[in-house]
């Protein structure tokens, strides 16, 4: 079965899991406009509906989702990796702690990676 | 584009002809339920808050306003008498637009049952004048459709929300109106809704509505509760990614102003285009918040199913497979599945907002109906946060 996850604008870092998706999988980005543009390994579990790094991105740089900027990246993370709210957090007003530990446990993130 | 419509006397259209009985206090809907009874493509709006305006004004205007949406040909008002918002006070603005408006002091009218006889025999004069109009073609320039997200889930953001975000803008480019807007769900999208905004007046209104919503929010010793546990599992990890979803269903479109309800005024779009808007955030309420700003129809994003309103169709959308059922009116859960495009999502809405403006009924019009809610702001609440009424 091919694996897919979609990018809402050109200029987007990070993509959408279609699929449940399982570290080793290869991947198809799609666009929006559903057109097939490129493959990429995942390099751990990405659930449905969650975010997979298309590069390496540095701390402190903005994740851009939508075209626009929706957090800051408050660790590296390394291409292929799931982006979440252990490596990023909102600029406007952030999850409290305990909802994100809470988060972090019952999705069962690695936090190491 | 075109549609058949209903052309009311003040220039607008409605894509349906409705008689609305007002039931101006809360003590009357007894009354006004039993003359309803029995006739067709009628409806109620209650003010279930109270009799007497003082801190009521929105309810009031909201009244005034829906009864003036061109959805509504007629209507009959009803009041018990001895409260403080006269007969008067609705009807004269109503009639203003030319609508025909009838109304009842169920004091003055000799009782409960001598008022329902009365008024049922109203209502069948009020029938009869709207059973006189006819659906003529009319440009889409008279359209305004309202777009709402409701139950939202991992396919909002990306399926039904970016559908309907196509559909906004060439709706627009085919010189209709869009109205969206729940301030509340826009919070973090600021400097997105700046570059859109019009001018720098805009702008302004923009940002400070949004902060006076937020304020309204939160109040000390609670959380600002803007994301669920269940919205992160889901995989949304900020407020911001979170309300980019929730506005990529507003399209790319110039925004042309805010609209707001307020306690002296209830605005309008004043030319085609997309605006901003107070609709609440609570998918219910903003029925009656999307009619009293003149919008004939909404558009209704979601992972789950229901929202439905008597007086304004309510077309669903839906990219979430699981929860596709008879309620879903546009099923957009090909775009999850890689095998469609948003532009064919923005394509599919298009055609099926002219097939309802031409009175195809949408999957669940006329069951299931939420209530009527008015809008109150609570005046006393806003002068603490400082939050001024003003033009």
């Amino acid at each position: 079965m091919t694996k897919k996850m979609i990018i809402m604008e050109d200029n987007d870092i990070v993509a959408t899991a279609l699929d449940d998706i399982k570290s080793g999988d290869t991947v198809h980005i799609m666009s929006s406009n559903n057109q097939e543009l490129y493959t990429i390994l995942a390099k751990e579990s990405i659930p449905f509906g969650n975010k997979i790094a298309l590069c390496d991105i540095k701390k402190n740089e903005s994740i851009i989702k939508y075209g626009v900027c929706i957090g800051e990246c408050t660790k590296d993370i390394e291409k292929g990796k799931l982006v979440h709210v252990h490596n990023v957090k909102s600029l406007r007003v952030d999850i409290p702690k305990s909802y994100k530990k809470e988060i972090i446990k019952q999705m069962n993130i690695d936090m190491e990676g | 584009m075109e549609f058949m419509g209903y052309k009311r006397a003040d220039g607008a259209v409605g894509i349906r002809n409705k008689v609305l009985i007002i039931s101006v206090d809360e003590c009357c809907e007894g009354i006004a339920r039993h003359i309803a009874k029995g006739f067709d493509d009628v409806v109620l709006l209650t003010n279930y808050y109270t009799c007497m305006l003082g801190g009521n004004e929105e309810t009031f205007n909201q009244m005034v306003e829906v009864a003036k949406n061109p959805n509504v040909s007629a209507c009959l008002v009803i009041a018990m008498g001895c409260g403080s918002i006269s007969l008067e006070q609705i009807m004269s603005p109503i009639s203003k637009t030319g609508k025909k408006a009838l109304g009842i002091n169920c004091i003055e009218s000799g009782g409960t049952k001598k008022t329902i006889e009365q008024g049922k025999q109203m209502m069948q004069e009020l029938v009869k004048y709207s059973n006189s109009f006819q659906r003529e073609p009319v440009s889409i320039e008279k359209l305004i459709v309202g777009v709402k997200c409701g139950g939202s889930d991992t396919s909002s953001g990306i399926a039904s929300n970016p559908s309907v975000g196509n559909m906004v803008d060439k709706f627009i480019d085919l010189g209709g109106t869009v109205i969206g807007g729940e301030l509340m769900e826009l919070l973090g999208c600021e400097e997105v809704l700046i570059q859109r905004s019009k001018n720098r007046e805009v702008a302004e209104k923009i940002v400070s509505l949004i902060k006076n919503e937020e304020s309204r929010w939160s109040v000390e010793g609670t959380e600002v509760e803007t994301m669920s546990i269940g919205n992160s599992i889901g995989g949304l990890t900020t407020l911001e990614e979170k309300s980019m979803g929730a506005l990529h269903k507003m399209g790319n479109r110039p925004i042309l102003d805010v609209l707001e309800v307020n306690k002296n005024f209830i605005d309008k779009p004043k030319e085609p285009g997309f605006y901003l808007s107070e609709a609440t955030m609570l998918c219910g309420g903003s029925g009656i918040n999307f009619l009293s700003f003149g919008a004939q129809m909404i558009v209704w994003t979601t992972g789950g199913a229901g929202f439905n309103n008597p007086l304004i169709p309510v077309i669903r959308v839906s990219g979430n497979e699981d929860l596709i059922n008879d309620d879903i009116d546009v099923d957009v859960t090909g775009i999850m599945k890689g095998i469609e495009g948003i532009d064919e999502g923005g394509d599919k809405i298009i055609e099926k907002i002219q097939q309802v403006a031409n009175g195809a009924n949408t999957n669940i019009e006329g069951y299931g109906e939420s209530s009527m809610t008015l809008y109150q702001k609570d005046q006393r609440v806003e002068k603490l946060l400082d939050i001024n009424c003003k033009r």
